[in-house]
């Protein structure tokens, strides 16, 4: 039981990860993106190929995927310049769907549809050790730099843009900039928590980076609540554990296991919505309908 | 004043928790437990209903016949046919159920699990992906299902035999239909056939109009469909309806419901594990007639490899139960390794030190809604 604990900790951590970027793009700086899981799937790649053909270091691998998903991530800001709201989700879109194709297309780096088996157990310092300390350990540092620059200048710039971009402009801000700075952020994220990911499963293929996923990643920020620090993790947690949990149940007949899951599942998110719109540690007075 | 609170917790919470208490076993009797990991939802969930009617006849078949001392018991997780939710199911059913035996399908999750089961040393048992990078994924993964490259090698002297001799491929971009691809490539013109056109499709893609323009213009006198999932019925159809009249071959994948049930099927040659469900051995007439009277269809291929991939388990682990040895998956795999050939549904079956089967096999055609032998 520890073991699969272990396993489900290690996966919430990660998903933690992801859904704490994606929060801090859409949260604080209202740039909504659904291609949170290419950056995921480049770092995943990139510390994929530094753990087989190099050395499979958490480290190193981790640093890597964090360079090559942030420095690509300048394809996602370059659009976040010049197009907002619905019509960035547009452009994202596009980057997703894009991206996903390469994935399968680029035998030589990403193994197709295939994907890259036999990703050697992580290591640190030379030692082998689990994916669950190394990422509970990203998870907190990305959580203390999130708060640190969301109470300093930069978040406040950012939460200026999200509400009002024209007059935060006006008021002398470099609006691109800190878009470009808040993208390269969050994909860096996404980048470790890909590496991680390839680590802890020893095999990535496109299917763990579609659009499906960046919808969960998105929908993990939205339940448990946009523009705070703690709601992402919420969500992770939730939406990661709830379905785990539904397997336990042991009077569900085995050719029906799947959709009575997914029935309970989709009916309790479904509550929550309704119950909670701005999300579990969202603020309250925020999501609910006025009319 | 907290006392009525609490108490309320204490009964909301033991209600809650009541779903999750299980029955304890006496020591002696503890069951072997079978771990599914099956799609048994999303857009594959036709597969998993299919996989999971083979392995709860073999079941019931292991239970009639007293084979072991200790009782059996299923624990199903669902894969939706993705990695990352696969390995969660896989701890579960390894850490959790303790599960002696998992059985499993699908190219990706077969790939993610089967380092979780290396590292537990746990047997887990494809019998449902074809895909020739499937083979020695892991000492403890083995496959009930011959891959792909050996059933499609079996149908070239059919094909020269019918003078159907220039052949269009139409495969999925992927390893397993790259295997074909190169398989065809490699050793059709070899056997006396010429690859009249090639014609890669996406996982994807749903319409097949253009496709079919071009496989026009190649005229093949067949066409080869290598693909797998809902997208076989789609390309059947687009085929049809785009103007080819010609032979279409395949593979035992495209022996699913929504295939059989295509009237654009008719005719539609491929090959499968080599099954005679009416004059076979007993154990073949056993499992056909039994599952006839349960589900009221002949069984398709998946239900017998998963028949084959349960009864498997049954057969080593009465053998280990003889010789007074513990199961697990070090003892069962020398077992295999020792015994190497198997009475399964469809006859002898025999491993490789891989724990791939080789079987013989049969050339079938979809004759009224039916999969019918024609040679083999």
């Amino acid at each position: 039981m520890i073991a699969y604990l272990m396993n489900l900790a290690t996966i919430v951590a990660i998903f933690g990860i992801l859904a704490a970027t994606l929060n801090f793009i859409i949260g604080f700086a209202g740039i909504f993106s659904v291609a949170h899981a290419v950056f995921f799937g480049l770092g995943a790649y990139a510390g994929a190929q530094v753990a087989l053909l190099l050395v499979p270091d958490a480290l190193l691998a981790c640093l890597v995927g964090a360079a090559i998903a942030g420095g690509l991530s300048l394809c996602l800001a370059l659009p976040a310049l010049r197009v907002r709201g619905e019509y960035f989700v547009a452009a994202s879109l596009g980057l997703q769907m894009m991206a996903a194709t390469l994935f399968a297309e680029v035998k030589p780096l990403t193994g197709g549809i295939g994907g890259l088996v036999g990703i050697p157990r992580p290591t640190l310092l030379g030692v082998q050790i689990g994916v669950l300390p190394v990422a509970v350990a990203a998870l907190a540092l990305i959580l203390f730099l999130t708060a640190r620059l969301q109470r300093g200048a930069f978040g406040r710039t950012l939460q200026s843009i999200r509400d009002a971009e024209s007059a935060a402009e006006a008021l002398g801000k470099n609006v691109a900039a800190a878009k470009t700075l808040a993208v390269a952020f969050a994909c860096a994220g996404a980048g470790i928590a890909g590496a991680l990911f390839a680590l802890h499963l020893s095999f990535v293929n496109v299917e763990s980076f579609t659009m499906d996923q960046s919808v969960l990643v998105m929908a993990m920020v939205i339940i448990g609540g946009t523009g705070t620090l703690w709601g992402p993790i919420i969500g992770a947690v939730i939406l990661l554990s709830l379905p785990a949990g539904l397997a336990f149940l042991p009077f569900i007949p085995a050719t029906e296991v799947g959709a009575v899951q997914q029935i309970i599942y989709g009916l309790a998110m479904t509550l929550l919505m309704i119950f909670r719109p701005a999300g579990l540690v969202g603020d309250l007075s925020k999501g609910r309908s006025t009319a | 004043m907290f006392g009525p609170l609490i108490a309320r917790r204490a009964l909301l919470g033991t209600a809650l928790a009541a779903p999750f208490i299980r029955p304890s076993f006496a020591q002696g009797s503890d069951p072997y437990v079978i771990g599914t990991l099956f799609p048994m939802s999303g857009p594959n969930a036709e597969y998993g209903k299919l996989f999971t009617d083979g392995v709860q006849l073999a079941i019931d078949h292991m239970r009639a016949e007293n084979l072991l001392r200790r009782p059996v018991r299923v624990q199903s997780e669902d894969s939706q046919a993705l990695p990352q939710q696969a390995v969660i199911g896989m701890t579960k059913l390894i850490n959790v159920d303790r599960a002696s035996w998992v059985l499993t399908g699908f190219t990706s999750v077969s790939k993610a699990v089967a380092p979780v089961a290396d590292r537990a040393r746990t047997i887990t048992v494809n019998g449902g992906a074809v895909g020739p990078d499937l083979e020695r994924l892991s000492p403890y993964f083995w496959n009930v299902i011959p891959l792909a490259h050996l059933e499609t090698r079996a149908i070239f002297p059919f094909l020269i035999r019918r003078d159907l001799k220039r052949v269009a491929l139409i495969y999925v971009d992927d390893p397993f239909g790259d295997a074909i691809l190169q398989l065809m490539q490699r050793e059709f013109p070899a056997a006396g056939g010429t690859v009249a056109g090639v014609f890669s499709i996406p996982r994807a893609q749903q319409n097949f109009g253009a496709v079919a323009a071009r496989v026009r213009q190649a005229r093949p006198d067949a066409v080869y469909i290598a693909s797998f999932g809902a997208q076989q019925p789609q390309i059947i159809k687009g085929l049809r309806d785009n103007g080819v009249r010609q032979p279409l071959i395949s593979y035992s994948g495209i022996n699913i419901g929504s295939v059989l049930s295509l009237p654009e099927a008719e005719g539609l040659i491929f090959t499968s594990q080599k099954f005679d469900f009416s004059a076979g051995d007993a154990l073949t007439r056993r499992f056909a007639a039994d599952f006839r009277a349960r589900h009221g269809a002949d069984p398709a291929i998946y239900n017998t490899n998963y028949y084959n991939g349960t009864r498997l388990f049954a057969l080593l682990a009465a053998e280990l139960e003889r010789e007074n040895k513990p199961v697990n998956g070090d003892t069962l795999r020398e077992t295999l390794l020792r015994i190497r050939e198997f009475d399964l549904v469809g006859g002898k079956a025999s491993f490789d030190e891989h724990g791939s089967m080789t079987a013989a096999i049969q050339i079938n055609e979809i004759r009224g809604g039916r999969m019918t032998p024609i040679a083999g």
